[in-house]
């Protein structure tokens, strides 16, 4: 699920622990298995593959559900979430420390559109050669709310679930009313900038301090915008949102993500979420600060 | 925070999202997702019939002890079984006749403790779940020592497209036989049979988001022996038509996290029998684990059109069981349910209370009115 | 007492004319253990049969099931 993943639980009596955890593990390989892009054997890359080929891919209920999510999210978004921008890191490397020229991001954007994708509850095709699909902007955060399903489903009343940052909590730990959740520092490896307390719910983050690449003091995120195929370099540096959902609170962190500083803030206000976001100047703003 | 008051974006993402099937819950058409089994002993215990209602003094009534199991495993992906066994001892006398002296009020004659039965139940149900809806058989096997009961029934639940009503529907039929052999008391007969066919069909609607509302009407006919063999003055028709219309209604108050429960069933045959019934539950929890629930019932009926407390045996029918005459019962109780883990346990109470007058039906009040103490204790365990 | 049948009537008909849509995604409290028909269905059986071995009527929440020497 590309980081650290960790899972903490409070023990009820009569409640088999290890069951527990097995069948929320299970989950989110299952997913991982089904989703990953890195996987030749997943059904992303399948579909990837079936790219430009003429032949549709079936799927099930639960990717049509994803599937069904990610409209919803590019639709509400004008664009914003899209689930075909993926592609664009073919000109991306952020290991490398390099940009890219705007030639090849150019050469990339036709591939880029969720709007070219056609789906049903019953397909997926992607209608040119090399077009990709990429659950990776909402799936990690869909298997920590599955992963939370099972613990609760087997008797656990009280864990956190937490998929490199992406978090899904079940109940609250004994005596408190959330689960103390640290929000790094953007500049400081391994400190936090801000702590806060989450509820039963999920809580998604997003941020330029992850696989960034800085050349000339730009900041570039790994965000990258569908439109331009450049990151938004105008916008917040991190943002944290707390929803009912793990799912929800990830995509309107990405969403957040995209947009021009004053307009993320005013967007993340008018959603009524509790959220909390991080600016240039490490000013920290939001209703969870 | 009030619907209307929310983000339309928000609003979409989360309805989304909801969509998804692992968002949803249980549903309703699902087989369980674990094996459950269940364990159970209870007792049923008459209040000693009174003196002044007895020929030869106060005396004790019936009492029965059971012990039940019940496991309910998930099958494959679209089906269930469950299997429900019960083992009842009964024990104790029971009215035989009324009869009575001149100038006194018409008293019970009671059989003698001379009733000593066992009673074995099978019961095996398998449920097939589909997209709208679910359907199941279920087999019942039942046998004492004089009474044998084999019944088969069938029910089906199709939701509408929007989930919003479900119709449900159930047949079944029994084919039982008597044989009497309990007792010292000459029996109405040494071997008989009886048939009982019955259909229902109901409506569930969803009201709101914490309210549910249930029709139902059904009709079940009977025929065969339906006179009790062990009393002395009876003798019914060999056929019955029973009607009964009902409607539940279940409503969560999330302030109090309680939910009520209200049923009412109107009753009607063609013996001239009418009657009502209301139950009504409040479900309280508290905390994640424990339930209490105090429940109330009360029930009245009107007599048979060929019931006496002295019996007029040149009649073509006649009966003088108490269970034909006019009364009303007013039960209350209480439910203890408290989950450990995987473990849950249970435990119940009721007290069941008869009286002539208290009807709103108008008859002869019986002598021979029944009032007992109910109480069980219940252990659960999900493989998880 | 009689007019309880014709209120249930009634009833049946303004419920199913009136209901507000309950989107699938809000159901979480009507799938609620304690909102079900029958939430212990093992002590149900047996007050049921005690009621019926009792009183003159039963049934009406399904079809009738088998016999007992009982009534």
């Amino acid at each position: 699920m590309g980081g650290p993943c960790r899972l903490r639980l409070e023990t009820n009596e009569g409640v088999d622990a290890t069951v527990a955890i097995a069948a929320a593990t299970e989950e989110i390989q299952r997913l991982e298995h089904k989703y990953s892009r890195y996987l030749d054997s997943s059904l992303t890359s399948k579909i990837n593959r079936a790219a430009g080929t003429g032949t549709p891919v079936s799927i099930d209920d639960e990717t049509a559900g994803l599937l069904n999510y990610a409209n919803t999210a590019w639709r509400e978004s004008d664009g914003l979430f899209d689930l075909t921008s993926g592609v664009l890191r073919r000109a991306w490397d952020f290991k490398s420390g390099r940009c890219p020229e705007q030639s090849e991001v150019a050469a990339l954007l036709p591939l880029v559109g969720w709007e070219l994708v056609q789906w049903d509850i019953n397909s997926v095709y992607l209608p040119r050669p090399r077009m990709e699909l990429d659950f990776g902007g909402c799936v990690k955060e869909y298997a920590a709310d599955s992963a939370a399903v099972q613990l609760r489903r087997h008797g656990v009343s009280s864990a956190l679930v937490d998929l490199a940052g992406d978090m899904a909590a079940v109940g609250t730990p004994a005596g408190l009313e959330g689960w103390p959740v640290g929000i790094r520092h953007p500049e400081k490896k391994d400190a936090a900038i801000a702590q806060v307390w989450l509820p039963e719910g999920g809580l998604a983050s997003s941020g330029d301090y992850e696989r960034c690449l800085e050349i000339d003091n730009q900041r570039y995120s790994h965000i990258l915008h569908p439109l331009t195929g450049w990151p938004t370099t105008q916008g917040l540096v991190a943002v944290t949102v707390m929803a009912q959902q793990c799912l929800v609170a990830g995509s309107s962190a990405t969403i957040a993500m995209l947009k021009p500083l004053d307009e993320a803030l005013q967007w993340l206000n008018e959603l009524g979420l509790p959220w909390l976001a991080i600016d240039g100047e490490l000013e920290c703003h939001g209703s969870l600060r | 925070m009030a619907r209307d008051d929310r983000n339309p974006t928000l609003l979409a993402l989360t309805s989304s999202a909801l969509l998804l099937p692992i968002y949803q819950g249980a549903s309703a058409d699902a087989p369980p997702e674990f094996t459950e089994v269940g364990v159970r002993y209870s007792r049923y215990k008459e209040d000693d019939i009174l003196g002044r209602n007895a020929f030869g003094g106060g005396s004790e009534r019936y009492k029965i002890d059971v012990a039940q199991f019940r496991m309910l495993a998930p099958v494959a992906d679209d089906w269930s079984f469950a299997l429900d066994v019960a083992w009842e001892d009964m024990s104790g006398a029971s009215p035989w006749f009324v009869g009575e002296v001149a100038g006194q009020s018409p008293k019970v004659i009671m059989s003698g403790a001379s009733i000593e039965d066992t009673r074995t139940e099978v019961s095996g149900t398998t449920r097939y779940y589909y997209d709208r809806g679910n359907a199941g058989l279920n087999l019942t096997y039942s046998d004492e020592d004089d009474y044998e009961s084999k019944a088969i029934a069938l029910d089906g639940s199709l939701n509408s497209e929007d989930g919003m009503t479900t119709y449900s529907a159930a047949i079944s039929t029994a084919d039982d036989h008597i044989d009497p052999t309990q007792g010292s008391v000459p029996t109405n007969t040494l071997s008989a049979t009886k048939d009982v066919s019955s259909a229902w069909v109901g409506v569930t609607r969803i009201v709101s988001q914490r309210a549910l509302v249930r029709f139902g009407v059904s009709y079940t006919y009977r025929e065969g022996f339906l006179t009790d063999p062990y009393k002395f003055k009876d003798r019914r028709p060999d056929e019955r038509k029973e009607w009964t219309l009902g409607t539940g209604y279940r409503h969560f108050f999330e302030e109090q996290n309680a939910a009520l429960h209200i049923d009412y069933r109107y009753f009607s045959d063609d013996w001239d029998i009418e009657s009502h019934t209301v139950d009504v539950a409040w479900y309280q929890n508290f905390g994640q684990d424990t339930v209490v629930t105090p429940f109330i019932r009360y029930y009245t009926q009107s007599e048979a059109e060929f019931f006496s407390n002295l019996a007029d045996e040149e009649a073509r029918y006649f009966a003088d069981d108490y269970r034909l005459s006019a009364f009303g019962a007013f039960s209350y109780g209480v439910r203890l349910s408290h989950d450990l883990g995987n473990w849950s346990v249970n435990l119940d109470a009721e007290r069941y209370r008869t009286d002539g007058s208290w009807g709103v039906y108008n008859g002869e009040v019986s002598p021979g009115l029944v009032d007992f103490w109910r109480y069980g204790v219940g252990l659960n365990y999900v493989f998880r | 007492m009689i007019t309880l049948k014709y209120l249930t009537g009634l009833l049946f008909v303004v419920v199913l004319c009136g209901c507000e849509t309950v989107q699938p995604w809000e159901r979480g409290i009507l799938a609620k253990e304690e909102m079900q028909w029958q939430p212990n269905v093992m002590e149900a059986q047996f007050r049921y049969q005690v009621y019926a071995s009792k009183e003159a009527s039963s049934g009406g929440t399904g079809a009738a099931g088998g016999g007992c020497g009982c009534n």
